[in-house]
């Protein structure tokens, strides 16, 4: 016995693919931290499993080069889906815009790129889906960035290119995000 | 009435006439599309005007880091001048016996504001005098610190001991340590001067006599640099009468090259020396100065060239 004390946060590990989606969206963005990211991003593998606190530690480097970073979040989170659609599995899972949404159902998309304890990992679930009045709500209680998870859900919708408009806000709750498609 | 388009038609055939044609269907699609390019352009202006918003802070940062560094600048410039000026003062001047026996002339330079040449004059115990030309290792103010320690030594035990070889070895037993701490080291060129005599002790750096009577000397250098190893130093004799020339120099100018990548060389420096032996020792200085101004590319160490005749 070693008699380390791990954190439990660190019992959360996520996706290598994930990591490296979000640190190559940093660098085609051109954000500050961008070539920061590329050396952190440098020994990842991107079909390993990662602590949660070196996913922290790579959004920090964003988030610290930033007075306003929620605009940035947004752009980073639609960035990383339109990779995932394009360079990446998202075209086998996701054929419209609408289902990126259903792929949410219990968690279903969340869990593909993150594990451990259900209490520390949360869950990211589709709650509401309207499609006539075209409203949405994604409840998230997930240790990420709600900003970045409002651009996940844009980037996610828009990328099949059958969806001509999109907005998610967070404003009335923080964990619950408003989607609004067309 | 014409059948119903769609968007892609109207835009296949760029021509907006065929809007009127749209279905109510269509027409919403061109709203959503229309809002949702909007939505685009406001995320991505919110973007960028974050960007923008942060690279106004790093100018700022950076234009205070810039103001920081000139500050701190001005401080070390300040600094050098002062310590430039106090080398200087450090710099020998000739006292009576020594003016009244030698014709002496010097080109001295440091490579910046202070250097690690260093030459200097002693009075002997028995009211002759010494000369001692040193190049301390590398450059710049730790350098000068390491000069003002040695002059600080050579003055404190030039009133006790006579004979060159001991006082060498004192100075290099004293020394020792601090120059090992420092990781300084310093060549050594150390001459007395009887009646008709000198004596030298030469570990590094260049001595050249050109007698009179045409006998030439080279200094040997039989000794080691002060700071390197703590053993005995030798002296050496050699005849020097009145109408003797005495040359004394570091290596700078001799390892200055030129365009091709040539030393300037102590055979170019001697060489010049004899060919003008006859000239008062300021034109000879003069001479050999502008001879290596026309061969290097760029000073690339401090420089002591001394020059000097017996003359009584």
């Amino acid at each position: 016995m070693n008699g380390g004390i791990v954190d439990p946060m660190d019992e959360m590990q996520v996706h290598g693919a994930l990591m490296v989606g979000f640190a190559q969206a940093c660098v085609n963005l051109n954000i500050v931290a961008g070539q920061d990211a590329t050396r952190f991003i440098g020994g990842l593998q991107i079909n390993d499993w990662y602590p949660l606190s070196q996913w922290e530690k790579l959004q920090e480097l964003v988030i610290r080069s930033y007075g306003n970073v929620d605009p940035i979040m947004v752009k980073v989170g639609i960035a990383m889906m339109h990779g995932w659609y394009h360079f990446g599995p998202g075209k086998s899972v996701v054929k419209k815009g609408i289902s990126f949404l259903h792929y949410q159902t219990g968690s279903g998309g969340f869990a593909s790129v993150v594990r451990g304890p259900e209490s520390v990992v949360g869950s990211f679930e589709l709650e509401q889906f309207d499609k006539t009045r075209g409203i949405a709500v994604v409840h998230s209680t997930t240790p990420f960035n709600r900003k970045m998870e409002c651009g996940v859900i844009v980037g996610g919708m828009t990328a099949p290119g059958d969806i001509d408009f999109v907005d998610v806000s967070n404003e009335a709750d923080p964990d619950r995000l408003v989607v609004e498609f067309h | 009435m014409e059948a119903p388009i769609t968007l892609e038609d109207v835009l296949a055939e760029n021509d907006t006439k065929l809007l009127s044609r749209l279905s109510e269907k269509e027409l919403l699609r061109l709203y959503w599309k229309f809002r949702g390019l909007a939505k685009t352009l406001e995320r991505d202006t919110a973007f960028w005007g974050s960007t923008n918003e942060n690279l106004k802070v790093a100018y700022d940062t950076l234009d205070e880091k810039e103001r920081e560094l000139a500050s701190a600048y001005n401080i070390i410039r300040e600094d050098l001048e002062v310590a430039a000026s106090v080398q200087t003062a450090l710099l020998p001047r000739m006292f009576a016996t020594m003016a009244s026996e030698l014709e002496l002339s010097v080109y001295h330079k440091q490579l910046s504001e202070v250097g690690g040449d260093y030459f200097d004059y002693f009075r002997t115990a028995t009211d002759r005098y010494a000369i001692g030309v040193f190049d301390i290792s590398g450059h710049g103010v730790s350098s000068a610190l390491v000069m003002a320690y040695l002059k600080a030594q050579f003055m404190t035990i030039m009133e006790r001991l006579e004979d060159p070889a001991e006082i060498v070895e004192w100075v290099n037993k004293a020394s020792f340590d601090f120059l090992r701490e420092v990781r300084k080291y310093a060549t050594v060129n150390f001459t007395t001067f009887a009646e008709d005599r000198l004596t030298y002790v030469c570990g590094g750096g260049y001595g050249l006599v050109l007698a009179k009577s045409g006998e030439e000397y080279v200094f040997e250098k039989k000794n080691h640099f002060l700071g390197l190893r703590q053993k005995p130093y030798v002296e050496k004799e050699l005849p020097f009468v009145v109408g003797d020339l005495l040359v004394l120099y570091t290596d700078g100018m001799v390892e200055a090259q030129n365009a091709e990548g040539s030393d300037y060389s102590v055979a170019r420096l001697n060489g010049l020396v004899r060919k003008n032996r006859e000239l008062a020792t300021d034109d000879i200085v003069r001479i050999c100065v502008e001879d290596y101004r026309s061969f290097r590319v760029q000073d690339s160490d401090d420089i002591t060239l001394i020059v000097m005749r017996k003359t009584s």
